[in-house]
C-alpha cells in the first residue's frame, strides 16, 4: 500500500476559488482511481492560496489483472466443411492475440459461437497517475480561467511547480509546460528557496518549519485565537462575521493578526457603516464592547506571523483612517439633503429601463401598500406605510450607499431614524431586503412586512410583465429570492392575503406600461410563488404529497394553504383516513368522463343510497361549519368518518345501474360528494402505499 | 523605511525596469484615462510581437475630480505602466524585487495578492489578476491581460500598474496627496499641481461646453474613420482616444443619460475593435519588426 502526494503551486488563487477547486479536485482524482478499482484508504487535502495538496493514502501498486470475454463468429461460420477454420475464425483468433486452439465455443440464445478470454495485465499505478493526474487537473471547473506567457493554460493562475510523488517515486508528467518532480519551496518571500520532499509527512514537517500552515481549518483555529485574545486585551468582543473570518483563512499562508486603532471621533458614525467600511474596504473586523457599542479598534489577518516594527499596523491604520475619512464625509455630504427631498434625484435613477424610475417605482408601492393594508383589514397602519414607502428608496441617491451598495435599506433607516422618523417607519425602511438569505429574519413589524410584500411583487410583477423570467442560474433581477421573499413574508407574517389580488392590482398601477397582459402575467407568476412555496413547505418536514393535496384546493393565500397542509399532515396516519381517502380516488376514477348531471332526492331507491344522502347532508353542514373557523383538522375528520357510509353504498349499490335515470342521479350525488370531500384539501393527490392498500 | 519623494519613486521604478529590458517610454501626450490606453500598451499588447515597457502616464479621472479640496481624490494622477510580453515566468518575483528597489523592506511589511479582474468596456479589453495589498494598502493593479479590441491575446502580456500618489503617501505617511514631497526637501505635490485640480474641476464640472465636446466627439469619431480607410491606424487610434476622453468630460458634466450611456460606450469600442484589426495587419505588413528586435536585446 503506497501513498501519492500532489501538490501544485502556483500564483495566488482567489480567496472564494479555493475550497470549490480543492474539493472538485479531490474528488475528481478519487473518483478516476475507484472507476480503476483503486481506491485510497484516505484522502487527505489541504490548500493555500498559493498551493493546492492532495495526499491520497493506501493505494495498490499495480491494477488489478483483468480478464474479459470476447465473442467472435458463430461456430457455423467458423469451420468449413473439412472441419478447417475459417478466414473468420482466424482472423477473430488474431485479433484476440491467441492460437485458435485456445478458442473456446460459448452457447447463446441465438446459437454456438467462438469465442476467446482476453487477459490485460493491469498496469503500475504510477503510470496511471502520470496519465490522470495532469488531465484531472487540467479539466478542474474554475469559474473564471486565464492564460499566461506564451499562451499556457487556461487555468485559475499560472502554474509554478508541481511535486508528484507515488510511494517517493517522481510521478513523470507535465501540465502547462511545469514538469513534475519533488520539489517544492516555501512562503514565497518570507521563507522562500526551494527544497526536496520525500513523502506527504516530510513534506508537512519541511513546510511546517518554514511556517506555511496548511490547513484552511487550522489557519481559522489560529486566527480566531488570536483576534478573540486581541479582543478581550482591548475590553471587548469581535464583532462576528464568519464570511469574512472565512475569506481571511483563504488569503495568507502564515496567519497573523493585525490589531489597529483609529480615532475615537469615529464612533459618531452609524455601527453599520463603520462595521462595514472596516469589512468592505480593509477585511477587517470591528470590536465591541459589553454594552454592543464599538471599540476605536479593528482586527485583520496580514500573512505573514508577525509585525516585528509595527508597519503592518501603521499601514492598515493609515488606510483605515483614510476611509473612515471619506465614510464621514459621505455621511455629512448625505445628512444635508433630508430623505424626504430626494425624490427629484430618484427620478434619474433607473429601476429598469423598460419599467422607468425608482421615482415612479415609489409612487406604486405607496399605492400598492394601501391596498394591502385594506385587504388586510388593518387601515389603521395605512399612513405609516405610506410614508415607508415613499421613502422606501430614496437612501439610494445617498452617497454611502452609492459607496457601499451592501448599506442599502440600512442605510435609509439610519437617516430616517436620525431624522426622528416613528419608529415603525425607520425600521421598515430599514428591514426592507430582508429577508436576503434563508438564514435571515423577515422584517420586524407589520409596516416593514407590508412593504416588503408590495416591493417584491412590484419588481416580479414588472420583470414578468416585460416577457422575462429567469433561466437556469440566470437570475439577473433576483426574482427567485424575491418571490421566496414574498412567500416567507407572507407565511411568517401570516398575512391571510389573496396573493393574487395583491398582484393583479400590481398589475393595474403599471397602467400602460408592461408588455403582457394582465391574465398572462398572473399565469407567469403563480407557478413561480408556488414553486416557493413548495420548496419552503418541503423544509418545513411536509411531504409533496401534501402539499399537492394542498395546494390543488387553497388559493394564494398562503398561510390559509399552510394550515391546509399542516391539518392533512397531521390527519392522515389517524386510523379511518385511508378509507376515505381510497374512496376520494374511486369517486374520482367513476366520474372521470362524466358530464354533469342533475340531482333528484326522490329518485333514490335503495336503502344505503338514501343513508348516503342523509349523512352526507350532515356531513356538508358540519365542513361548512368547521372550515367557517379554519378548523382543517375538524373538518378533514368529518371527511374521515364519511368513510363508513360511503363503502356500505359501493358494495350495496351499482352506481351504473342499466337505467339511465337511476345511473345519472348516483353519479350527481357523487359529484356533489366529491365536491364536498375536496373541500379541504384534494385528496385523491395523497399518494398511497401499495402495502397499505393490500390490507384493505 | 526611507521616504522617497515622488520623482525618486519614478527614477526607481524607471532604472529598474530598464534594467529589465523594458523600453522607457515617455507619457502618451493626450489626455488618457489611464495608462493601458498609451498605445504603448494597448496596441503593443496585441500580435505576436515581443514587448517590455515602463512609463509614466498622467491619467485624467475627470469625475474623481474634486476641486483640490479631498486628500485622495484627484482628477488626474500619476501612473508607473509595465507592460511584459510575453508574461514571464518569475513575474512576480521581479515585482516583489521592483518594491525592494523602492526601499520596501519584505521581511517587515505584509504583501497579499487579492482577486481583482479588470475590464474596459470602452477598449473590448479584460484581464485577470489581482490588487496588490501592501499592509492593507493598494500600491498596484497587477493584470494579465487575455483581451484587447476584442481580440484573444497571444501571446499573453502581464500589467503591472503602480499607483504613484498612493505610494508616494503611504511611503512617506503623509495624511493628503497634497502634503507629498515631489522634490525631497523640495516642492511638494500641492505646490506643483493644485491650481491644476482646482481649475480642472471647475471645468470638467462647471464650465465645460456640452454642444461643442459633442460635436468634437462626432468629428474625432469621423475622423478616427477616414484614417483607417486609409489604412493609418495610429492617428486613427488617437482619434479613438480623444473621443473617449470627451466622453468622460462628457460624463462629469452630467451631459450622458444613463440610456445614451450605453450606444456612446459602443460607440468608442467600435472604434478601438477596429484600430484593433487594423494594427494586427499593419504589423503583419511590416512583417513584425519587433520579433527581431526583442530577440536580441535578450541575447545580452
Amino acid at each position: 500500500m503506497t501513498e501519492f502526494l500532489l501538490e501544485v503551486r502556483c500564483e495566488e488563487i482567489p480567496a472564494r476559488m479555493l475550497q470549490p477547486g480543492m474539493r472538485e479536485l479531490g474528488t475528481r482524482m478519487f473518483e478516476e482511481l475507484m472507476a480503476r478499482h483503486l481506491a485510497p484508504r484516505t484522502v487527505k487535502s489541504a490548500f493555500t492560496p498559493r498551493r493546492l495538496v492532495l495526499i491520497l493514502e493506501g493505494l495498490a501498486d499495480r491494477e488489478a489483472d483483468r480478464e474479459e470475454r470476447v465473442v467472435g463468429p458463430p461456430v457455423s461460420a467458423a469451420f468449413d466443411a473439412a472441419g478447417e477454420p475459417t478466414r473468420a475464425a482466424e482472423g477473430f483468433a488474431r485479433r484476440c492475440g491467441v492460437e485458435i486452439g485456445e478458442l473456446e465455443t460459448v452457447r447463446t440464445e441465438k446459437g454456438e459461437y467462438l469465442a476467446a478470454t482476453q487477459r490485460t495485465e493491469g498496469r503500475a499505478t504510477i503510470e496511471l497517475l502520470a496519465e490522470l493526474t495532469p488531465r484531472v487537473l487540467a479539466g478542474l471547473g474554475w469559474p473564471k480561467m486565464m492564460r499566461w506567457g506564451a499562451g499556457q493554460g487556461p487555468w485559475v493562475r499560472p502554474v509554478h511547480g508541481i511535486v508528484a510523488l507515488f510511494g517517493g517515486k517522481v510521478v513523470e508528467f507535465e501540465l502547462f509546460g511545469v514538469a513534475a518532480g519533488n520539489r517544492t519551496s516555501g512562503h514565497a518571500w518570507l521563507s522562500a528557496g526551494e527544497f526536496e520532499v520525500e513523502n506527504g509527512a516530510d513534506y508537512g514537517r519541511k513546510l511546517a518549519r518554514r511556517r506555511v500552515v496548511l490547513r484552511y481549518e487550522n489557519r481559522l483555529q489560529r486566527i480566531r485565537e488570536q483576534m478573540d485574545k486581541l479582543a478581550s486585551a482591548a475590553g471587548g468582543r469581535v464583532v462576528e462575521d464568519e464570511a469574512l473570518l472565512d475569506k481571511l483563512a483563504c488569503i495568507c499562508e502564515i496567519p497573523g493578526v493585525v490589531e489597529g486603532g483609529f480615532d475615537s471621533d469615529y464612533l459618531k458614525l452609524p455601527r453599520e457603516v463603520l462595521v462595514t467600511s472596516l469589512r468592505d474596504h480593509q477585511s477587517a473586523f470591528g470590536v465591541e464592547a459589553e454594552g454592543g457599542g464599538l471599540l476605536p479598534v479593528f482586527l485583520t489577518v496580514m500573512d505573514r506571523p508577525d509585525d516585528p516594527e509595527g508597519r503592518v499596523r501603521a499601514g492598515n491604520e493609515w488606510v483605515v483612517a483614510a476611509r473612515l475619512d471619506d465614510a464621514r464625509f459621505f455621511y455629512r455630504e448625505d445628512r444635508k439633503v433630508p430623505l424626504g427631498e430626494r425624490a427629484e434625484e430618484l427620478r434619474q435613477l433607473t429601476f429598469h429601463a423598460r419599467l422607468g424610475s425608482y421615482a415612479e417605482k415609489s409612487q406604486r408601492l405607496v399605492q400598492l401598500g394601501a391596498v394591502l393594508c385594506d385587504s388586510l383589514g388593518r387601515a389603521e397602519l395605512k399612513e405609516e406605510v405610506a410614508a415607508a414607502a415613499g421613502l422606501l428608496k430614496m437612501d439610494l441617491t445617498t452617497e454611502m450607499v452609492k459607496e457601499f451598495t451592501s448599506l442599502q435599506g440600512v442605510m435609509g433607516g439610519v437617516y430616517a431614524r436620525e431624522e426622528g422618523a416613528d419608529d415603525s417607519i425607520w425600521q421598515a425602511i430599514y428591514d426592507q431586503y430582508l429577508p436576503a438569505s434563508t438564514e435571515d429574519p423577515i422584517p420586524q413589524g407589520p409596516v416593514g412586512q407590508i412593504v416588503g410584500l408590495a416591493d417584491r411583487i412590484d419588481t416580479l410583477v414588472g420583470i414578468f410583465g416585460l416577457g422575462l423570467k429567469p433561466t437556469g442560474s440566470k437570475d439577473p433581477f433576483g426574482l427567485r429570492r424575491a418571490a421566496q421573499g414574498v412567500v416567507r413574508i407572507a407565511l411568517e407574517g401570516n398575512l391571510a392575503i389573496d396573493l393574487d389580488l395583491i398582484a393583479a392590482k400590481s398589475v393595474q398601477l403599471y397602467a400602460d406600461g408592461l408588455e403582457l397582459r394582465g391574465k398572462e402575467i398572473l399565469e407567469v407568476w403563480r407557478p413561480f410563488l408556488f414553486d416557493r412555496v413548495r420548496y419552503l413547505l418541503g423544509l418545513e418536514g411536509y411531504a409533496y404529497d401534501e402539499i399537492e393535496a394542498a395546494v390543488a384546493v387553497g388559493g394564494t393565500n398562503l398561510p390559509d394553504v399552510k394550515a391546509r397542509v399542516a391539518a392533512i399532515h397531521s390527519v392522515r396516519d389517524e386510523k379511518g383516513f385511508l378509507p376515505i381517502v381510497l374512496s376520494a380516488k374511486r369517486i374520482a376514477n367513476i366520474l372521470k368522463e362524466g358530464s354533469e348531471e342533475s340531482f333528484r332526492e326522490e329518485a333514490l331507491v335503495e336503502s344505503a343510497e338514501r343513508d348516503l344522502h342523509q349523512a352526507f347532508q350532515e356531513l356538508r353542514k358540519n365542513t361548512e361549519r368547521a372550515e367557517a373557523k379554519g378548523d382543517f383538522v375538524a373538518c378533514l375528520r368529518h371527511i374521515a368518518g364519511f368513510a363508513d357510509v360511503l363503502d356500505r353504498f359501493f358494495v350495496e349499490v351499482l352506481v351504473m345501474d342499466e337505467n339511465t335515470e337511476l345511473r345519472n342521479n348516483r353519479l350527481a350525488l357523487l359529484q356533489s360528494i366529491q365536491r364536498v370531500l375536496s373541500r379541504t384539501a384534494e385528496l385523491t393527490r395523497l399518494v398511497v402505499d401499495k402495502g397499505e392498500y393490500r390490507d384493505e | 523605511m526611507e521616504r522617497l519623494s515622488l520623482q525618486s519613486l519614478i527614477h526607481r521604478l524607471s532604472e529598474f525596469w530598464a534594467a529589465e529590458g523594458c523600453v522607457i517610454q515617455q507619457p502618451y501626450d493626450l489626455e488618457v484615462g489611464a495608462g493601458t490606453m498609451h498605445p504603448d500598451t494597448f496596441l503593443r499588447v496585441l500580435g505576436p510581437e515581443p514587448w517590455r515597457v515602463g512609463y509614466v502616464q498622467p491619467s485624467r479621472r475627470p469625475a474623481d475630480a474634486r476641486y483640490g479640496e479631498n486628500p485622495f481624490r484627484l482628477g488626474k494622477h500619476y501612473q508607473f505602466q509595465v507592460i511584459l510580453k510575453p508574461s514571464p515566468d518569475d513575474i512576480q518575483p521581479l515585482y516583489v524585487r521592483s518594491l525592494e528597489a523602492m526601499g520596501i523592506d519584505l521581511s517587515l511589511h505584509d504583501l497579499r495578492f487579492e482577486e481583482d479582474n479588470w475590464e474596459a468596456p470602452t477598449l473590448g479589453a479584460w484581464g485577470l489578476g489581482w490588487q496588490v495589498m501592501l499592509d492593507g494598502m493598494e500600491i498596484t493593479q497587477f493584470t494579465y491581460f487575455q483581451q484587447a479590441g476584442g481580440l484573444d491575446l497571444d501571446p499573453i502580456s502581464a500589467e503591472l500598474t503602480y499607483g504613484l500618489e498612493r505610494l508616494a503617501m503611504f511611503l512617506g505617511r503623509t495624511r493628503s496627496v497634497y502634503d507629498v514631497e515631489w522634490v525631497s526637501d523640495g516642492p511638494s505635490y500641492g505646490a506643483v499641481r493644485h491650481q491644476d485640480e482646482v481649475e480642472f474641476s471647475k471645468y470638467y464640472f462647471e464650465v465645460a461646453d456640452v454642444e461643442f465636446l459633442r460635436a468634437q466627439f462626432d468629428g474625432n469619431e469621423a475622423e478616427s474613420r477616414r484614417c483607417l480607410e486609409s489604412g493609418l491606424v495610429l492617428p486613427a487610434y488617437e482619434c479613438a482616444l480623444k473621443c473617449s476622453q470627451l466622453f468622460n468630460v462628457l460624463d462629469a458634466r452630467g451631459a450622458i443619460s444613463v440610456t445614451d450611456r450605453v450606444a456612446v460606450i459602443k460607440r468608442i469600442r467600435r472604434l478601438a475593435v477596429d484600430c484593433a484589426a487594423e494594427y494586427v495587419a499593419s504589423r503583419e505588413r511590416l512583417g513584425y519588426p519587433l520579433l527581431e528586435a526583442f530577440a536580441e536585446s535578450a541575447d545580452d
